[in-house]
């Protein structure tokens, strides 16, 4: 199996997850993915020494279900998940003081009223439900999720939050290498996260995140909420919004929840279906 | 599997892309976003923005500074009365202020006549009032007909000349009698 990168606080969901993919693997369809698999080993299950139609047969099923959701443009419906008034009533839109702006937010701010700047919900709608598609389409894909946020306030809730929807979170100091030199610190053939989520880009004494310059390093996408202090540039999809109140904190934790567990009910789903239809016996 | 490292050069998925047109990276090894990004790009492609160290003269176009037509009656009634005797409750989404009953009570009277604005404000100010609102003014002005204690009105140098004659009064008297008993 796989070696799994461990991350300090979440052992318990790492074991579940890797428990998971291991029953995964048994299974007929999952043994042909094992050679999509983007940098891990291969071994070969007693699932893979099966007669040819059927793994071409899988590999056709696998590619209708990987392609299908990619050619609607909601297809997890996440923009019911996100309304304006909802991100108003958490107050969102409430940035840090003129003095503290970063001058490549400009664009998305509303504007200044009396030095308090005012962050573009309208902008923040499109930007966030561009976000959790992407969230929702890495795990419906089967990747990995990283939640990073460096706010001593919310470690705890985001760690339960990755608990929950069976994914990872680091909130504690980043080690140097820990991207770059993943395979020196936890052994050779490491899997890197498909997906950082940062809930706050900035650490504990305000500069930016190691990790969005290693996730752009390691070529992994990124997603971060940006304050008005923070600097959206190398981030693949920024979010505009306030990373400082907990309502605030508490919505986005709950919103990326709701899209991951979305995303995996709905793999198992197209799974189950393509099952049913396919014409093999014994599938499962 | 090969990858690179360049974060300031292009964007994640330029490079990527680049690699497998190359072809160091082979299609089986092709990463699980990248159809996903190909299928739902962000708005602004992200690429790596380099810093400003010399300062910028010219002058660069900032952020618009919100201000509403009604801020001029907030910054009067501020000014008259200071803060309103009720306190902000910000845990309630429907809360109405003190400042903002007066702001709106100032634009209906200001729609259904055209007064002045010196006019407008007096007339605000009684019609609060008689809904019961007591609004207590900066310096003498108050619109509140409270009478003040009249022992507020003593002051320490007259209590202070009292005691003083009682105490000479009663000393002429000691004095008178000292002068007396003594051979």
């Amino acid at each position: 199996m796989r070696s799994r990168l461990t991350f300090r606080g979440t052992l318990a969901s790492m074991a579940a997850r890797a428990l998971m993919k291991g029953l995964l693997g048994l299974r007929p369809s999952r043994a042909v993915m094992v050679g999509y698999s983007v940098g891990g080993h291969h071994y070969s299950t007693a699932a893979s020494i099966k007669p040819p139609p059927p793994q071409i047969d899988d590999s056709n099923v696998t590619d209708k279900i990987l392609s299908l959701p990619l050619e609607k443009p909601d297809f997890f419906r996440v923009s019911e998940l996100v309304s304006l008034k909802e991100l108003f009533d958490a107050r969102v839109h409430l940035g840090h003081k003129k003095g503290c702006r970063h001058r490549l937010m400009e664009p998305y701010l509303y504007g200044c009223r009396l030095d308090h700047d005012i962050i573009d919900l309208d902008q923040t709608v499109e930007h966030l439900q561009l976000a959790l598609n992407f969230t929702a389409h890495i795990a419906y894909r089967g990747g990995i999720i990283l939640f990073v946020s460096r706010n001593r306030q919310f470690c705890h809730l985001v760690e339960n939050t990755a608990k929950d929807c069976g994914e990872y979170a680091h909130t504690r100091y980043w080690q140097g290498g820990l991207l770059t030199n993943g395979n020196i610190q936890y052994g050779p053939g490491v899997r890197l996260p498909d997906l950082i989520v940062f809930l706050s880009t900035l650490n504990s004494v305000f500069q930016q995140h190691v990790g969005i310059r290693d996730a752009a390093k390691m070529n992994i996408p990124s997603i971060g909420v940006v304050d008005s202090n923070c600097n959206p540039s190398l981030l693949t999809y920024p979010v505009p919004g306030n990373d400082d109140t907990p309502v605030a904190m508490e919505l986005y934790c709950r919103l990326f929840k709701m899209t991951i567990k979305r995303a995996k009910d709905k793999r198992k789903q197209m799974e189950l279906l393509q099952g049913l239809c396919s014409t093999g016996p014994d599938r499962l | 599997m090969a990858g690179s490292r360049l974060e300031r050069f292009g964007t994640v998925f330029s490079r990527v892309r680049n690699l497998m047109h190359s072809g160091v990276i082979k299609l089986p090894e092709k990463p699980i976003w990248y159809d996903v990004y190909e299928a739902f790009p962000p708005k602004r492609v992200p690429l790596h923005v380099k810093p400003h160290t010399r300062l910028c003269t010219k002058k660069r176009e900032t952020v618009p500074e919100v201000f509403y037509k009604e801020d001029n009656i907030r910054a009067k009634f501020y000014e008259h009365y200071g803060m309103g005797p009720l306190p902000f409750d910000l845990s309630k989404s429907n809360f109405v202020s003190t400042c903002q009953r007066f702001v709106d009570k100032y634009t209906e009277i200001k729609s259904r006549n055209a007064f002045e604005d010196a006019a407008v404000f007096e007339e605000t100010g009684k019609a609060l009032l008689t809904e019961g609102m007591v609004l207590r003014g900066r310096g003498a002005r108050s619109v509140s007909a409270e009478s003040r204690d009249p022992v507020l009105e003593l002051k320490l140098t007259d209590m202070l000349a009292e005691r003083q004659s009682i105490s000479a009064s009663s000393e002429e008297k000691m004095g008178c009698t000292m002068h007396t008993q003594t051979p």
